[in-house]
């Protein structure tokens, strides 16, 4: 990773950090900053309030040019996060040929939280809670908190 | 008491000792002409391959915009958005977006290489920003280029030490040229670490020392940087008792101390140098002094010595100067007068010449060998003198005499040269005389020539209208042409041999004659 990635990597941190969106935090290690830690509160008006989670974002070396990738450490039951022990998250600016260098992490975190609100079941990885989200949205809203109750308390 | 100077462990590898050695092999390649054998280079060869690498790495390193640290904040107007800084060699798309050369560079770069691999040629470069195509980039408005040269930012080797602080147009060559903390290779061949440039000088310090107090094991780099540092704050070890008026002070200034401040090391009274043999702890030997009249003097003795000293010192280069003087004085005399070293007849002294005002008399101008100015000029010379220069004679000022010797040897010369004038000019008539005589003769011969010529042309001419009135009263007169021609025929065996007698006197009527004989036998060849 060339110095200037890595520079552009700290002042992006330091914006964060002067600006942090509700409900996250952030940790970064200096030794490796490359891959960031963030804690994300489910957003109130959503069915993940009360759950708690841990999200990793890893700069590409080729960062800005290509996206940070995005993965839930916690298990969460969203049409776009895949249901594996990756739980990537793929869409939007996030997809390769959708992000363009001026992009900032904040936007990216800003997103997270937009897709929790309100998860995009058009360009979902997981279809089946995609359909159900669709059309059985009380029966997609109870596993969600199901799931939360078990993996993000 | 040792003294507080680090001492310096050799590191576990040890190779500093490997790099003597090295040395010493150099050392003997210089010594001995010839190298190695012809087919392995050279051992100075090698040295000097890596000594050209060593001089490339040597480089330094232009200083990278984006990681200069500014001092205020820049406007978020002159920041690249690809990489959060302010523009440095900032290109302009035609959307008007702006990007480093460099951001900008890299993302096509960026671009063409997933284009590859999804096996598809890369249509069309795109902004970064807004996706319009682009076709060309050019430069960015002047007044943007003036904002981003006006930035101030820090050396960025202000963490190594540098306080220079100054517009971003300047950086560039602060770094590669002014700068003292710039990186350069180290100077020993085997060493692959930077150092500043300031400490480029002092060699490798890339070993490990061990302080000697504390034993904290540094970079001999560092501990040479920050060396008073460390033993003026940092050292565990670093204050010590004096070890005679056991007083605690730092151990860096102890040796300043014993040798200027403490009153119990014993020193010598201040007149040592003019002879008091008086010797006792520095507090008993302030006391002495203040009654010993040869520590009084002793000052003005040390000043007299320093004066004296100096003196001898200027005097040196004195003596050099007029040494190199008399050597080129000589040189001079040499030239002037190139074959007075052992010619007794130098013109001169020529006593038949009456034109020499001779000053001095003929007996001082004993011939000997070594001579070095001309005779007149000087006594005669002891021969055991011969080697001084005989400029040192103090009775006869040598300058004198020859300023006026040479001034005797311009008179003389002068008026050898009118004696050579007139005659020269006595010769001139002579020989205008003689050629005006000789022109005469040879004028009178000539006419004599002409006359005899024309006599026998007056001859010749009365002999052949002879012949030809013969002719034309005998024969028929319808062929004259013929007869003429037939009569000269006849007459062809005598008029070449006339015509070749004639040609050294007379070139005016062998011609004629010439041609004459030459139609003639054009005609009997016909
Ligand atoms: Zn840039
Ligand atoms: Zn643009
Ligand atoms: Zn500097
Ligand atoms: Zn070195
Ligand atoms: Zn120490
Ligand atoms: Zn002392
Ligand atoms: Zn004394």
């Amino acid at each position: 990773m060339s110095a200037g990635a890595k520079k552009r990597i700290m002042r992006e941190y330091g914006e964060c950090m002067a600006d942090t969106p509700p409900g996250m935090k952030i940790n970064f290690d200096e030794r490796n900053m490359t891959k960031w830690e963030v804690l994300l509160d489910g957003p109130d008006q959503s069915p993940y309030a009360g759950g708690h989670f841990k999200l990793e974002i890893n700069f590409p070396n080729e960062y800005p040019f290509k996206p940070p990738v995005v993965s839930f450490k916690t298990k969460i039951y969203h049409p776009n996060v895949s249901n594996d022990d990756k739980g990537s998250m793929c869409l939007g600016l996030l997809r390769a040929d959708e992000w363009k260098p001026p992009n900032k992490v904040v936007a990216v975190l800003r997103l997270i939280q937009t897709l929790m609100i309100e998860p995009n079941p058009d360009d979902a990885i997981e279809p089946s809670i995609a359909n159900e989200y669709k059309e059985n949205r009380k029966e997609f809203e109870k596993n969600v908190k199901d799931w939360v109750k078990r993996y993000a308390k | 008491m040792a003294t507080p100077a680090p001492i310096e462990v050799p590191p576990p590898n040890d190779r500093r000792g490997s790099r003597a050695s090295q040395t010493s092999v150099h050392t003997q390649d210089e010594i001995s002409p010839v190298g190695g054998p012809p087919t392995s280079p050279s051992p100075l060869q090698i040295r000097a391959s890596r000594e050209s690498s060593r001089k490339q790495s040597a480089t330094k390193q232009p200083p990278d915009l984006s990681l200069l640290q500014y001092v205020s904040k820049p406007d978020s107007n002159l920041m690249c958005l690809i990489c959060h800084c302010p523009f440095s060699d900032p290109l302009q798309l035609e959307c008007e977006h702006i990007f480093c050369g460099d951001c900008l560079h890299t993302w096509e770069a960026q671009q063409a290489q997933q284009a590859q691999q999804r096996n598809r040629e890369l249509a069309d470069r795109k902004c970064p920003t807004c996706r319009t195509k682009y076709t060309g980039t050019r430069a960015v408005p002047k007044i943007i280029a003036s904002m981003l040269d006006e930035l101030v930012v820090n050396c960025p080797h202000t963490r190594a030490g540098c306080k220079w602080v100054d517009q971003r147009s300047n950086v560039k060559d602060h770094v590669m040229l002014y700068c003292e903390y710039t990186p350069v290779a180290c100077s020993s061949f085997d060493c692959r670490h930077h150092i500043a440039q300031k400490d480029y000088h002092k060699g490798c310090l890339h070993y490990t020392v061990s302080c000697e107090q504390c034993h904290t094991s540094m970079m001999k780099k560092d501990l040479e940087v920050c060396v008073t540092d460390h033993q003026r704050t940092a050292c565990a070890g670093r204050s010590t008792n004096c070890p005679h008026c056991s007083c605690e002070l730092l151990r860096l200034d102890l040796k300043a101390h014993i040798k200027d401040v403490c009153g119990k090391v014993v020193v010598p009274c201040q007149g040592a140098i003019v002879g008091c043999a008086f010797s006792a702890e520095r507090a008993e030997v302030v006391t002495h002094e203040k009654g010993c009249p040869m520590a009084t003097m002793a000052p003005h003795f040390r000043d007299q010595q320093a004066r004296i000293e100096r003196n001898e010192a200027r005097l040196e280069p004195l003596s050099r100067k007029v040494g190199i003087l008399e050597d080129g004085l000589s040189n001079i005399t040499n030239m002037l007068y190139p074959a007075n070293a052992n010619d007794s007849s130098y013109p001169v002294t020529n006593p038949l010449d009456p034109n020499t005002s001779e000053p001095f008399p003929p007996a001082s101008l004993v011939p000997t060998p070594d001579f070095r100015l001309p005779p007149a000029s000087f006594p005669p010379v002891p021969p055991n003198d011969t080697s001084q220069t005989p400029f040192q004679n103090p009775s006869q000022p040598p300058f004198d005499s020859q300023v006026h010797h040479l001034l005797t040897l311009h008179d003389s010369l002068r008026e050898e040269v009118s004696r050579i004038a007139n005659a020269l000019t006595e010769c001139e008539g002579r020989t205008n005389m003689m050629v005006i005589n000789e022109s005469q003769r040879v004028k009178d011969e000539m006419l004599h020539t002409n006359a005899a010529i024309n006599g026998m042309r007056m001859q010749l001419h009365w002999l052949m209208s002879a012949t030809l009135h013969q002719r034309t009263s005998s024969s028929a007169s319808s062929s004259t042409g013929r007869a003429a021609a037939s009569t000269s025929a006849s007459g062809s065996g005598s008029a070449p041999t006339q015509g070749a007698s004639r040609s050294g006197t007379g070139g005016t009527y062998h011609a004629p004659l010439r041609r004459l004989s030459d139609s003639t036998r054009q005609d009997t060849k016909l």
